[in-house]
């Protein structure tokens, strides 16, 4: 479970102080596919980033489960995002020197997975987002669909409490991004993972169960499907 | 997939721009070695010429002859040098023992007059020690007590060839003048200045009634048998013939050109110096703009949980395999070079045949391998190319990783 209490998140540009986040309160259960949708600016990626342990608030507190990660080192957040936290980004941000294969294996090597298990999951997964015959491609041998699959294989292959993927079908076209959708409902549903998308994408919006809204970093509205 | 295997990777992203770094670096190194090698070609060159003609490897005087300031005063000399000699044939390690008279002498052709250094030698024995024999260009090597041995250069100064007269005027131990007729007998080139422009050799028979100093010498020349004991040769011979005589290595005879020497090595250091920076700041550059190109995939590295250390492992291990590939390369350019240098060595005699200089050595320059200096440079390289790693990846690891993500 992961609940933000009273979130504050302020940007400074210049001596200027703008707010990102003004008070979220937030309880995602575990296994829920939800989506946070809100027009940019609304603060989507900075409650992202707070959640993924990539970021800190200004104020207010994240607890996953029932750790304050407002109280972990840098040192202790690597290892939790190492452990438990599958990321997909908008521009998919795979290892353009390693290949499809490579990639997905990295979350593994440093959890020091021994190499036979490593080879098998590895393989595993990349048949589940139907890459199984792109293994040893790279990158920039594959459409922006297969590039977002190797991510989202990439994510969960370590087996996360949550996947945090941030506008994952901005750089699709439509046929792609529902194939990619309707992946990641499949695979929530198979593995209870968590996942959290951050949108403003309809169709994103479409596919989730709940839908939380932000506005000038407030929740706005929620929507239960 | 290590992170060594993504650093390899990352290194040949850009091939050219890492080749370009790494001969950079070997460029440097193999410079080093070059010059090293060249340097102590001319230091073993030095030190050879001076074995082989001028000093021998221990040079016994009477006590007080030796004074910087006051060079080839007839006033101490080896009175009785078969005593001496006597005394030396029981120490074992000497190979030859030979006696030299050096004196301050002017020649005439003629025409012009010069200063030389005389110097009266044992025909037979002076070759068992010195090359002066082996270093005859034309003519004969000294047979009569008419002879006279002159240098190449010298005979060019004073137009003199092998056949031509030649007289010596000196002045004898009390203070009286003194003239001999010799005929040239040989011209010698020896690649040491003072025996090719500024020496006349003769028969010490004819010497020592010129210079009214029957039976004696100006100085005993002492070839060893094995070099690397020459110090301890050297306590062993001066206990062995008394405190009425001094006995110097070669080394100490030649001071001032074993200081050049080290004064060269300086100068090489700092040139080496100077080339190794500009490959440093070649590694750096490099290193930068791939930390800089590589911002958001630093970002995602760190988001999947990539610890700064893991971060710094790749740079390094980045910059180390360009460093190591770059010294290999110039250990093995530097050596090839080097063979080059021993084998065939460096002619510079056309550029520089009118110069009077006072280092003894020959102008074809001959290189002499330290394999020591390889292994250094070697290490040197590897080390350098770690060590400025320290910026690219202080860049890399300040990176925020939120920061690093958001960066287009």
């Amino acid at each position: 479970m992961i609940q933000t209490i009273d979130l504050y998140k302020d940007y400074r540009v210049g001596k200027v102080s703008v707010p990102a986040l003004r008070g979220i309160d937030l309880k995602i259960e575990n296994g829920e596919f939800i989506a946070i949708a809100g027009p940019s600016g609304s603060g989507k990626t900075t409650l992202m980033n707070i959640i993924g342990c990539l970021d800190v608030p200004t104020k207010g507190t994240v607890m996953l489960d029932s750790t304050n990660i407002g109280q972990l080192t840098s040192k202790e957040k690597a290892v939790l995002r190492k452990k438990e936290i599958g990321f997909v980004f908008q521009t998919f941000n795979l290892i353009p020197v390693l290949t499809a294969y490579e990639n997905v294996e990295i979350p593994l090597i440093l959890l020091n997975i021994p190499p036979e298990e490593r080879k098998d999951r590895v393989i595993a997964i990349l048949r589940e987002v139907s890459l199984g015959e792109h293994i040893n491609r790279k990158p920039n041998e594959m459409s922006g669909g297969q590039q977002q699959r190797v991510a989202i294989a990439r994510a969960l292959i370590k087996n996360p409490s949550m996947v945090l993927a941030d506008e994952p079908t901005a750089n699709l076209d439509s046929a792609t991004a529902k194939e990619i959708l309707s992946l990641m409902k499949e695979l929530n549903k198979k593995l209870k993972t968590t996942f959290i998308f951050s949108t403003h994408d309809t169709l994103v919006i479409d596919f989730a169960e709940r839908v939380v809204y932000l506005r000038d970093g407030k929740i706005a509205g929620e929507q239960r499907k | 997939m290590k992170i060594i295997n993504l650093a390899w990777r990352n290194v040949f992203r850009h091939t050219r721009r890492t080749i370009i770094t790494a001969v950079a670096i070997s460029v440097g190194l193999a410079a080093m070695i070059y010059l090293d090698t060249m340097m102590n070609g001319v230091d073993k060159m030095a030190s050879r010429n001076i074995i082989d003609f001028e000093t021998s490897h221990l040079e016994i005087f009477a006590r007080g002859y030796y004074k910087e300031e006051n060079f080839y005063s007839l006033d101490t000399i080896i009175e009785n040098p078969n005593f001496v000699i006597d005394e030396l044939s029981k120490v074992r390690g000497i190979a030859v023992v030979t006696p030299r008279i050096k004196f301050q002498s002017r020649i005439s052709n003629g025409i012009d007059e010069l200063l030389v250094l005389g110097i009266g030698i044992d025909i037979e024995k002076e070759k068992e020690v010195f090359e002066t024999a082996k270093s005859l260009v034309k003519g004969n090597y000294l047979k009569g007590e008419d002879d006279i041995l002159i240098g190449e250069h010298l005979a060019k100064d004073m137009n003199l060839e092998v056949g031509s007269y030649l007289t010596v005027i000196t002045r004898d131990r009390n203070g009286t003048y003194n003239a001999y007729d010799f005929t040239v007998a040989g011209l010698i080139n020896t690649g040491h200045p003072l025996f090719d422009r500024n020496a006349v050799i003769m028969s010490i028979k004819t010497v020592q009634p010129l210079l009214a100093m029957q039976g004696s010498v100006t100085e005993l020349c002492i070839k060893i048998k094995n070099e690397n004991k020459i110090v301890s040769l050297k306590e062993e011979i001066a206990n062995k013939v008394g405190s009425a005589y001094e006995v110097f290595t070669y080394k100490e005879l030649s001071a001032s050109i074993f200081e050049i020497s080290g004064l060269k090595r300086t100068v090489q250091f700092l040139l080496a110096l100077v080339v190794v920076i500009i490959a440093a700041v070649g590694i750096v550059n490099t290193m930068l703009m791939a930390v800089m190109e590589r911002i958001p995939e630093i970002g995602t590295l760190k988001a999947m949980g990539f610890s700064n250390n893991d971060i710094v492992k790749m740079f390094v291990y980045e910059g180390g395999i360009i460093g190591i590939f770059g010294s290999f390369v110039g250990c093995v350019l530097g050596f090839l070079l080097s063979l080059h240098l021993s084998t065939y060595g460096l002619d510079l005699s056309s550029r520089f045949e009118s110069i009077n200089i006072a280092y003894p050595i020959k102008f074809i320059i001959k290189g002499s391998i330290n394999y020591i200096t390889i292994v250094n440079v070697f290490i040197f390289g590897i080390a350098v190319s770690l060590l400025v790693m320290f910026w690219p990846v202080r860049k890399a690891t300040k990176l925020e990783p939120v920061e690093a993500l958001r960066y287009v």
